[in-house]
């Protein structure tokens, strides 16, 4: 303590050189875990750093380190003081002010601080570790060690007030930090350190005491400790990601089989059957446009007859295909199908009986495919009449189920209701077999019109109905991405242009019918 | 042998017609040649009805699609014999069984038949429309001037 109170006044003689010394070294006090770069052995090591070993390996071998104070700082902020106040015990202080060998021990310790200030964990930051042995620092001046013994006391002292004050003033410290031995009993961490570091300036270079051998193996339980919390938060990151992605896999596969949208239907309700008939309905678009292409083709490079009759018949049969499906979806899901939610919007808003209206497209076709003779368009135009008439009957049909229904339903007393309700459900069922004839209708339409054209014309008319039902759908993708004005009610012709503009850039490519 | 036919089903063929809906009866020129009525056999007795009418349905009053059947006939001018099954409590039941033997489906009615010949359910009455057969075997049958 004497050499202590030397050293005190010492420095307060050497007063504005060492205000300026220590305000250079002020700033690590406030420092929150700092890593210096220019620590030769921090480098070395690896990033789950023991200190426990490092400690006995620097008091057992020696371990020279450069002595480059001035650049280094000394202190650590004091990260957590709660957590290590349990790895450590309450320590006396006894300070030992010895400058022997004038390799002070606080040199060692601050370098060594400096390497525990390097890793990253919180818990390890304010280790001691100063059981650095002695290594001769004879190249330390006085004045320096000095400087870092008032730099100790001033650590200790914030510390000890669990506060890292901005500013220290050096005289106000002279009294309380060396006695600070006695009143730490609470001790916080880095005292003990740096008591420890004066305590090794007292230790020779290899003993090891009692408290430096506690101190050592708690080091290494401490390291040990976060060794293991780090491994277990490790695995938990990992089995984690590996949920998650088997959690993508699953959403992906859900979505694909189960909320396939169109025209941004909520695809929560679909039915599993209705959601494959949805994929298969998105398949034969596609094939759709194969055959398009093919009949587009064969048209151009004028096919003989033949050839374009096998044309023709595949897409025929491409036709009945999704009538085949439609009727295995209408077992089960008919509702689905009836009221078109595999359609685009502009296709359901004027949707008869789940699909299109024959007489419609006889109609638009009779326009289309001018050339046609005179038994040709007799031909047309009874079919034309005939589907209608049929189309007429169905929904009559159709009109009557809906009446009996709605008797159904309105009549269940109370006490009848739920006999009421099976009836109505059973007569739901008849709406599967309008549905059959409705598609019925249509695939015989097309055979008859198949039937009626010749090949080349029948290949111009396939190829007309796809283009027309390209085109609705189109139309339904257009009206849906439409810029809806806001707030512009007074700029309409804005708002037309942007319309034209919009379907002008549009990447539709319309073909000509012919 | 020759039977009479008995004065119960007699009744229930008067051409006069049932319900609501006014079909002539239209007497074919082969009527005559059905003479012989066996009681017990509903396919018989289907036979024989079918062949006092030209366009004969059988139905049942609460199917709707009976009822697209039906209008599709007086939508084309014609006016069909309808045979209501279940409003006849007797053979009712026996001929609509003799009618899902007959079709080999399980929806005994709509059956239409067209100058005593079966031509089938909906979708064969629809065909047949598309087809352009219909309208030539009604004309045929005397169902259909022009």
């Amino acid at each position: 303590m004497a050499s202590h109170r030397v050293g005190e006044t010492g420095l307060s003689d050497s007063g504005p050189s060492h205000h300026h010394h220590h305000h250079q070294h002020m700033p690590y006090s406030v420092l929150p875990a700092y890593n210096p770069p220019n620590t030769g052995f921090i480098n070395q090591e690896s990033s789950s750093f023991n200190f426990g070993e490092l400690e006995e390996a620097i008091v057992l071998q020696g371990y020279k380190i450069n002595n480059d104070e001035n650049k280094l700082p000394l202190y650590t902020t004091v990260p957590r003081p709660a957590a290590t106040l349990d790895m450590f015990p309450s320590w006396p202080i006894r300070v030992h002010q010895t400058p022997r060998g004038s390799n002070s021990s606080t040199d060692s310790g601050s370098a060594v601080n400096v390497a525990i200030a390097s890793k990253p964990e919180a818990h390890c930051h304010t280790e001691p570790e100063s059981p650095i042995s002695s290594n001769s620092r004879k190249t330390l001046s006085e004045q320096q060690l000095q400087q870092q013994q008032q730099h100790q006391e001033i650590f200790r002292q914030q510390l000890q007030h669990l506060q890292i004050p901005e500013q220290l003033e050096m005289e106000s410290e002279g009294g309380s930090p060396v006695t600070t031995g006695g009143s730490s009993h609470s001790q916080q961490t880095p005292k003990p350190f740096s008591e420890k570091r004066k305590g090794i300036g007292s230790t020779s270079e290899r003993t090891l005491d009692a408290k430096t051998l506690r101190r050592l193996a708690q080091n290494r339980e401490a390291a040990r400790k976060s060794r293991l919390r780090k491994k277990a938060y490790v695995q938990q990151l990992e089995s984690s990601r590996i949920r998650l992605t088997q959690l993508e896999q699953d959403l992906q596969r859900a979505r694909s089989q189960g909320l396939f949208m169109c025209g941004g239907a909520g695809g929560g309700n679909l039915s599993p059957s209705a959601a494959m008939f949805d994929m298969e309905y998105a398949r034969w678009l596609n094939e759709d446009q194969r055959h398009m292409a093919e009949l587009r083709k064969g048209l151009q490079s004028h096919l003989s007859d033949s050839d374009l009759r096998v044309i023709v018949d595949s897409f025929v049969a491409h036709y009945d295909e999704i009538f085949r499906l439609k009727s295995v979806v209408a077992k089960s899901d008919v509702f689905h199908l009836f009221t078109g939610m595999w359609a685009t919007p502009a296709e359901r808003c004027f949707l008869w009986m789940g699909g299109f209206r024959p007489s419609e497209l006889i109609k638009m076709l009779a326009i289309q495919l001018d050339p046609l003779t005179e038994q040709q368009v007799v031909g047309i135009y009874s079919l034309q009449q005939s589907s209608q008439q049929t189309e007429e009957a169905l929904t009559q049909g159709l009109d009557q189920l809906h009446q009996s229904l709605v008797d159904t339903i309105a009549s269940g007393s109370v006490n009848d209701g739920v006999h009421h309700m099976a009836v109505a459900v059973g007569k739901l069922t008849n709406l599967e077999g309008f549905v059959h004839q409705a598609d019925n209708l249509r695939r015989m339409t097309l055979h008859r019109l198949h039937r009626i054209l010749t090949v080349r014309q029948a290949a111009k008319c396939f190829l007309v109905i796809s283009e027309y039902y390209g085109r609705l759908r189109a139309l339904s993708n257009l009206w849906a991405s439409r810029p809806r004005e806001a707030v512009m009610s007074d700029e309409n012709s804005c708002q037309t242009t942007t319309d034209l503009q919009m379907v002008q850039s549009s990447q539709i490519q319309f073909s000509n019918f012919g | 042998m020759q039977y009479q036919a008995a004065p119960t089903t007699e009744s229930w063929i008067t051409p006069t017609t049932p319900y609501y809906y006014n079909y002539n009866y239209m007497p074919l020129p082969h009527n005559k040649h059905y003479s012989i009525v066996v009681n017990n056999d509903p396919l018989e007795k289907v036979a024989k009805l079918v062949s006092q009418s030209a366009v004969v349905i059988f139905s049942l009053s609460s199917c709707c699609m009976c009822h697209a059947v039906k209008s599709l006939f007086s939508g084309m001018g014609v006016n069909p014999t309808v045979y209501e099954l279940d409003e006849e409590p007797v053979r009712g039941k026996e001929i609509e069984k003799a009618l899902v033997r007959l079709m080999g489906s399980s929806m005994s009615v709509p059956v239409v038949f067209i100058g005593g010949k079966l031509v089938g359910s909906m979708d064969r009455v629809m065909g047949s429309h598309i087809n352009g057969t219909l309208v030539p075997l009604l004309k045929k049958a005397g169902a259909l001037w022009l």
